[in-house]
């Protein structure tokens, strides 16, 4: 769970003012705003990467300025927007430093540590990719193995930033699909951010939206509707 | 076969390919010794025995020496290469080497008798090392792209030569003559007694790095990832910046500057091991460096009846060469 309290964001001066809201496990929320707004700002304060201007960020109850900056990984995790290319990085070693935040002194992966991977993997149907090397994947492929990675840290929240940007139209839909099987069966908090709009209001979910005007984050609680969408963020 | 099969049979293979290319080391020699001729050097040492001094003062450091100064520069190559996420980045391209090449020509040249004695020259070689080391790693936090980093230590290394050119110019012919050797690298300026304190010193950086594995490990996904995964950046930079100048600066100090080596092996070990499990390509780096170096070497000694080759020239007509490839294979 994430509430926020009277939160600014941004670097030097302040960004954006967030509504106190609070986002819920078993529910999947969608950040929308134009390009520039400050929704990866906004990702950045709630996990951590980037302190707070004022206000807090409390994730499961806990203020995230003063959770340790080891432990913050196995509240939250973060999926960026660039999948990195590294030579001779197989899937099942990138979802495996997932499990960094969990190892001992060596990052020695425990039997315990390789029945999460597997298990991960099988989730989200990618066990036949574990021996590719994720330079090898397809865009599609390579979101797959994202959030399977997202998920082998055990985190009650997962952020997600514009997961769908580089996807077609089935490989958007399933990742979007998988995502609210995710929240809702394995009880995780996620927000994404995105610009597929169209798509992602048939799935029923609350946003987050950056509004235009105000230069405030709000939530607008589900049902919504496209019209009021566009109208506060575009 | 499972991919940790194979890596633990490939390690096994140089394992015991190492000790078997350091022994053929200790034989090629222009003079014969035999076995005994090194047992009774190094156990009950004769002072009148010709073979026996070669055997316990020249080629014992000389291939110890070797063994060191592989293993030390491959694995600063990899520790480098992680950290700035650039496959061509090594303690030479990067100006780490030229950092201790400008303070070493500092010590030898200003004729100051403390600089010039063998402690003098460790601490300038390392000091340099390690402030070429974080100058570089300020740039790297500027600097957004790999090739930016490469082109930046490209030109401190011809910055330093140019002053090192210039202390030569004002320097006397006895001093010119010390660091134009120097400069040439070699394994044989160390003799029996510095191998005391040389070998602890190098064992003890190698050993070092296998506390920063895991690190070492997530900063593959590079420093914001790695950061995100609960890795303490900043100290892992620090540590990888100090095992460096250790590394780098203690094989610098005694053998000159050997170019190409950390930057070749790492990337070899890579294509070999096809991983980027860093207990793994820890442990190749250290063995196929020593066993690139003690060839290298071995190579000398051969060709020593015809003509000499200096370790610097040799290792880089053999790994600039190899650099370009790897460069050709990334773009294709």
């Amino acid at each position: 769970m994430i509430r926020t309290s009277e939160l600014t964001i941004g670097y030097t001066h302040q960004l954006l003012t967030v509504d106190n809201v609070q986002l819920n496990t078993s529910e999947l929320y969608f950040l929308i705003g134009k390009n520039g707004s400050g929704k990866s700002t906004f990702f950045k304060t709630i996990t951590g990467s980037t302190p707070c201007l004022s206000g807090k960020v409390l994730l499961n109850k806990q203020n995230v300025s003063s959770i340790p900056l080891a432990t913050l990984p196995t509240v939250v995790s973060f999926v960026g927007p660039h999948f990195p290319s590294v030579d001779f990085l197989t899937v099942e070693q990138y979802v495996g430093l997932a499990r960094t935040p969990y190892t001992n002194q060596f990052g020695r992966l425990k039997d315990e540590d390789h029945k999460i991977i597997q298990d991960c993997l099988s989730i989200i149907d990618i066990v036949h990719l574990k021996e590719r090397f994720v330079t090898e994947l397809s865009d599609g492929e390579k979101q797959m193995v994202a959030i399977a990675k997202a998920l082998a840290q055990q985190t009650d929240i997962i952020i997600l930033d514009e997961p769908t940007a580089f996807l077609d139209y089935s490989n958007k839909t399933i990742v979007l699909n998988i995502l609210q099987q995710i929240s809702i069966e394995m009880n995780k908090c996620i927000i994404i951010s995105t610009h597929d709009i169209d798509m992602s209001i048939e799935l029923g979910c609350s946003y987050l939206v950056v509004n235009k005007n105000k230069k405030r984050i709000q939530l607008v609680n589900s049902p919504v509707k496209k019209e009021v969408l566009l109208a506060l963020a575009f | 076969m499972t991919t940790l099969v194979r890596h633990r049979l490939i390690l096994t293979g140089i394992l015991l390919l190492t000790p078997a290319i350091a022994a053929l080391h200790l034989f090629v020699g222009q003079i014969h010794l035999s076995i005994d001729d090194y047992w009774n050097g190094l156990f009950s040492f004769d002072k009148s025995s010709v073979n026996e001094i070669i055997a316990r003062d020249f080629r014992t450091p000389r291939l110890l020496m070797a063994l060191i100064a592989g293993a030390c520069l491959s694995v600063v190559g990899l520790m480098m290469q992680t950290l700035f996420n650039n496959p061509l980045a090594g303690p030479y391209v990067l100006g780490i080497n030229s950092g201790s090449s400008l303070f070493v020509a500092l010590s030898i040249m200003t004729g100051v008798p403390f600089f010039a004695s063998d402690f003098g020259l460790i601490i300038n070689s390392l000091f340099g090392a390690f402030l070429f080391g974080l100058i570089i790693l300020f740039f790297s936090r500027i600097v957004r792209t790999q090739i930016s980093l490469l082109l930046i230590g490209l030109m401190l290394g011809s910055f330093i030569s140019a002053f090192v050119a210039f202390l030569q110019s004002a320097s006397d012919a006895q001093e010119l003559k010390v660091f134009t050797l120097w400069a040439l690298g070699s394994l044989q300026k160390v003799d029996f007694d510095q191998l005391a304190y040389i070998v602890p010193i190098a064992l003890t950086g190698i050993a070092s790095t296998f506390f920063i594995v895991k690190p070492l490990n997530a900063l593959v996904l590079g420093e914001a990832e790695a950061k995100l995964l609960g890795i303490n950046i900043k100290t892992t930079r620090l540590i990888i910046i100090i095992l460096t100048a250790i590394l780098t600066g203690l094989v610098t100090a005694f053998c000159g500057p050997i170019a190409f080596v950390g930057l070749a092996v790492p990337n070899l070990v890579r294509i070999l091991f096809k991983t980027q499990q860093h207990l793994t390509l820890i442990i190749a780096s250290v063995l196929i460096g020593s066993i690139f170096i003690v060839l290298c070497d071995i190579l000398i000694q051969l060709l020593e009846p015809y003509f000499m080759l200096p370790i610097n020239v040799l290792t880089s007509i053999i790994g600039a060469p190899m650099v370009i490839l790897f460069i050709l294979k990334r773009l294709k």
